[in-house]
C-alpha cells in the first residue's frame, strides 16, 4: 500500500518524479545563506525549512515547511540546454520539453507550463500574471499559476521566478494548496525569492 | 504513472473498459446530462449477482468522485450534442442506461464502466472528424457495456486471484487512473472484436456511413507515425504494450472494420461532419491549446492539418504559428511569423496573433517589427495577464 501514497502525492514534484516514497529530510535553518541544488544559488530563509533528499532533476532541490503536498519550494539552478525541468520519467510516450539555449524570459512560463502539464498529466493548468522582475539583479520573469490534477478536487496555486544567465535557467517555484497554505506561506516564499544570490 | 501500475490488474479490471489511445491523459459547475428515468417500456439494466453488484458499488464510488471533478466539462451544449449522438447510435431506450461525462484531458480515449458511467475525453473529440466517427467510438463502448465485458473480465481475474486482495484495492479503483486499464487487457481481444462488430452494427442502424469506423483507427496510426517522424523515433502504432494492450490500432483491426463496413455499409456518405464541426467549434481552441502544450509536434501538426481539411481558419493558423514558435528549430520562427501573418490576412483578430508574431520577430532579430507587434497586442488586450512582461519586451516600460 505504500506506493499508493505516492499516487496521492502525485500532485507535487516528489510524487511525479517516481522516486521512492521514503525521502530523507534535513532541516535548513533560518537566517543563514544556504546553497541549494549543489550550486552557486544561495538563499536565506526566514524560517526553518525541510530539505528533501529527492532531486527530481540533478540541478534541482525540494524544500517544504509542513510536507511536500502542503507547501513546496522547487529550485532549479543552472539548467543547461537539453535539460528538462522535471525528471523525464516517461520519455518514450510523453517526453518533457527541453531547455533551449536561446530561451528568453518570456519563454520561461511557457516552458514551465508545458513541463508541468506533462509531468502532472493535467490539462487543468492556468497561467496567471506574468511580469518582469529581478533575481539578484538579473532581469527575470515572475509568474503565477494554478492547477488541479485529474482525479482530485484540490486546486493548487503557485508563484515562480526565473531567469536565464549565460544560457542556463535559474528558477524558484513555490506551490501550495489554494486552501489555506498558499496564502499563509506565499510571503515566506517571496522572501526567499528576494534573498536569492546566483 | 507509478500509481497506476501499483493498482494492479484486478483494480484496473474493475474500473472500466477503455478505448485506447495513441501517445501518452481536464472548465468546471453544472452536472452532466442525467440519464432520464426508466420508462415502463424499458427497464434499466440492473446487476444480476453478487459479483456484479460488488463491481457496481465500486464503480459507483468512482463515479461520485468524477461527478464533482473539475475535470468534467459542463458545457450544456456540448453535453447535449454528444449525448444526442450516443442516443441516436444506441437507441433512446438503451441510452437511458448511460450517464455521460466529458472529461478535459488531451488524449484519445473513451471508457464505459459497468454501472453505466461513460467517459469521453476531449482528446478524442479533437481527433474524431465527424459525427459518424464519434458514433463509432460511442457504439463500441456501449457494446462493452451491453455485453457485460467488465463483469466477465472481473470474474476471470477473480478466479485467478485472492479475493481478499481485490477488496483492499477497491477504494483506489477510481476514474483517475485510466492508464491502469492497460495492464488488464491481454485476454480481451475477443471482447474488442465483439465491441467493434457491435459498434459498427449500431452505426449502420443509426444511418451512419460505417466506413468511418476504420478511419478512426487509421488516423490514429497516422498520428502515431507523425509523432515518431518528428521525434525521430520508431512509430509505436504496432506496439502491443501500454495503453494499446487490448485496443491496438492494428492494421488487422482496420482491415476487420473495413470488411465489416463493406458487409454492412449503413448510409454511404452519411457522416454529419458539418453538425460535428458546428458542435465542437466553440471548444476547439481550448482543446487545441491543450494539445499544443503536450510537446508532441508531429501529432499536433497532423491534427491541425486535418482540422484544416475544410480550410485554414485564423484560429488554426494561430495554433500552427504557436506550434512552430514554441518548437523554434531552425526555420520554425520564420514559418511561425508566416502563419500568424496569414491568420491576420484571413481576418484573424485575436490579440495573441500579434503577441506570437512579435515574440518570433524579436527572436529573429527584427526588433522594431517585433516591438510594433507587441504594442499592437497590448492595444488589443489591455488587460492581458502578461501585460507587464510584454510591455517590457515592447519597450514600453511597465
Amino acid at each position: 500500500m505504500r506506493k499508493l501514497h505516492i499516487s496521492i502525492a502525485a500532485a507535487t514534484l516528489l510524487g511525479l518524479s517516481a522516486t521512492p516514497a521514503m525521502a530523507g529530510w534535513k532541516v535548513v535553518p533560518h537566517g543563514m545563506a544556504t546553497a541549494v541544488a549543489k550550486s552557486t544559488l544561495r538563499v536565506t530563509p526566514g524560517e526553518d525549512w525541510n530539505q528533501s533528499s529527492v532531486r527530481p532533476v540533478k540541478q534541482s532541490e525540494v524544500w517544504t515547511l509542513d510536507g511536500d503536498s502542503l507547501n513546496q519550494l522547487y529550485f532549479v539552478s543552472g539548467l543547461a540546454a537539453g535539460g528538462t525541468l522535471l525528471r523525464d520519467s516517461n520519455k518514450k510516450s510523453r517526453p518533457l520539453p527541453k531547455m533551449n539555449g536561446a530561451m528568453q524570459l518570456a519563454d520561461i512560463p511557457e516552458f514551465f507550463e508545458s513541463s508541468w502539464r506533462l509531468g502532472l498529466n493535467t490539462s487543468l493548468f492556468e497561467m496567471g500574471a506574468i511580469e518582469p522582475t529581478k533575481l539578484d539583479g538579473h532581469d527575470a520573469v515572475r509568474f503565477a499559476y494554478q492547477y488541479t490534477v485529474q482525479g482530485e478536487m484540490l486546486t493548487r496555486k503557485g508563484i515562480a521566478v526565473g531567469t536565464v544567465v549565460k544560457g542556463q535557467l535559474y528558477l524558484i517555484n513555490f506551490v501550495a494548496p489554494s486552501t489555506y497554505y498558499f496564502d499563509r506561506d506565499r510571503s515566506k516564499a517571496q522572501a526567499i525569492f528576494d534573498s536569492a544570490r546566483l | 504513472m507509478a500509481r497506476l501500475e501499483t493498482r494492479g490488474r484486478l483494480a484496473a479490471a474493475m474500473a472500466m473498459l477503455a478505448l485506447a489511445q495513441p501517445a501518452a491523459a481536464e472548465p468546471p459547475a453544472v452536472p452532466p446530462t442525467p440519464a432520464p428515468a426508466a420508462t415502463a417500456e424499458y427497464q434499466l439494466y440492473q446487476p444480476q449477482d453478487a459479483d456484479e453488484r460488488g463491481l457496481w458499488m465500486t464503480v459507483d464510488e468512482a463515479e461520485r468522485s468524477l461527478r464533482n471533478s473539475p475535470s468534467v466539462i459542463r458545457d450544456p451544449a456540448l453535453n447535449a450534442y454528444v449525448r444526442g449522438v450516443l442516443c441516436k447510435t444506441v437507441g433512446a431506450d438503451r441510452c437511458r442506461n448511460v450517464r455521460l461525462y466529458i472529461v478535459r484531458t488531451p488524449q484519445f480515449n473513451a471508457t464505459m464502466a459497468p454501472n453505466g458511467m461513460m467517459e469521453v475525453w476531449s482528446g478524442l473529440l479533437l481527433r474524431t472528424q465527424n459525427e459518424a466517427q464519434l458514433a463509432a467510438v460511442l457504439g463500441h463502448e456501449y457494446t462493452h457495456f451491453e455485453k457485460r465485458h467488465t463483469v466477465k473480465l472481473f470474474r476471470d481475474i477473480k478466479a485467478k486471484t485472492d479475493a481478499a486482495s481485490f477488496l483492499s484495492l477497491i477504494p483506489y479503483a477510481g476514474i483517475a487512473g485510466l492508464a491502469m486499464v492497460s495492464s488488464v487487457f491481454g485476454f480481451s481481444r475477443d471482447m474488442e472484436r465483439e465491441a467493434d462488430t457491435g459498434g459498427l452494427a449500431k452505426m449502420a442502424d443509426a444511418g451512419y456511413d460505417t466506413r468511418e469506423a476504420a478511419t478512426v483507427w487509421e488516423r490514429l496510426r497516422e498520428e502515431m507515425d507523425a509523432t515518431a517522424v518528428a521525434r525521430n523515433t520508431k512509430s509505436r502504432k504496432d506496439k502491443n504494450g501500454g495503453l494499446f494492450a487490448t485496443h491496438p490500432p492494428s492494421a488487422e483491426r482496420v482491415e476487420n472494420l473495413r470488411a465489416a463496413a463493406a458487409a454492412n455499409p449503413g448510409v454511404a456518405g452519411a457522416n454529419d461532419a458539418e453538425a460535428y464541426r458546428h458542435a465542437l467549434a466553440p471548444l476547439w481552441p481550448a482543446f487545441v491549446d491543450d494539445q499544443l502544450k503536450l510537446n508532441d509536434f508531429g501529432a499536433s501538426e497532423y491534427l491541425l492539418t486535418s482540422l484544416a481539411s475544410a480550410g485554414w481558419t485564423p484560429a488554426l493558423l494561430y495554433a500552427r504559428g504557436e506550434l512552430y514558435r514554441r518548437r523554434a528549430l531552425p526555420g520554425d520562427l520564420e514559418k511561425a511569423v508566416g502563419f500568424y501573418g496569414e491568420a491576420v490576412a484571413a481576418g484573424g483578430t485575436m490579440p495573441e496573433l500579434w503577441r506570437g508574431r512579435g515574440m518570433a520577430l524579436q527572436k529573429l532579430g527584427q526588433a522594431d517589427a517585433g516591438r510594433a507587434d507587441l504594442r499592437e497586442y497590448l492595444r488589443r488586450a489591455p488587460s492581458a495577464p502578461d501585460k507587464p512582461m510584454i510591455a517590457m519586451l515592447a519597450g514600453e516600460g511597465s
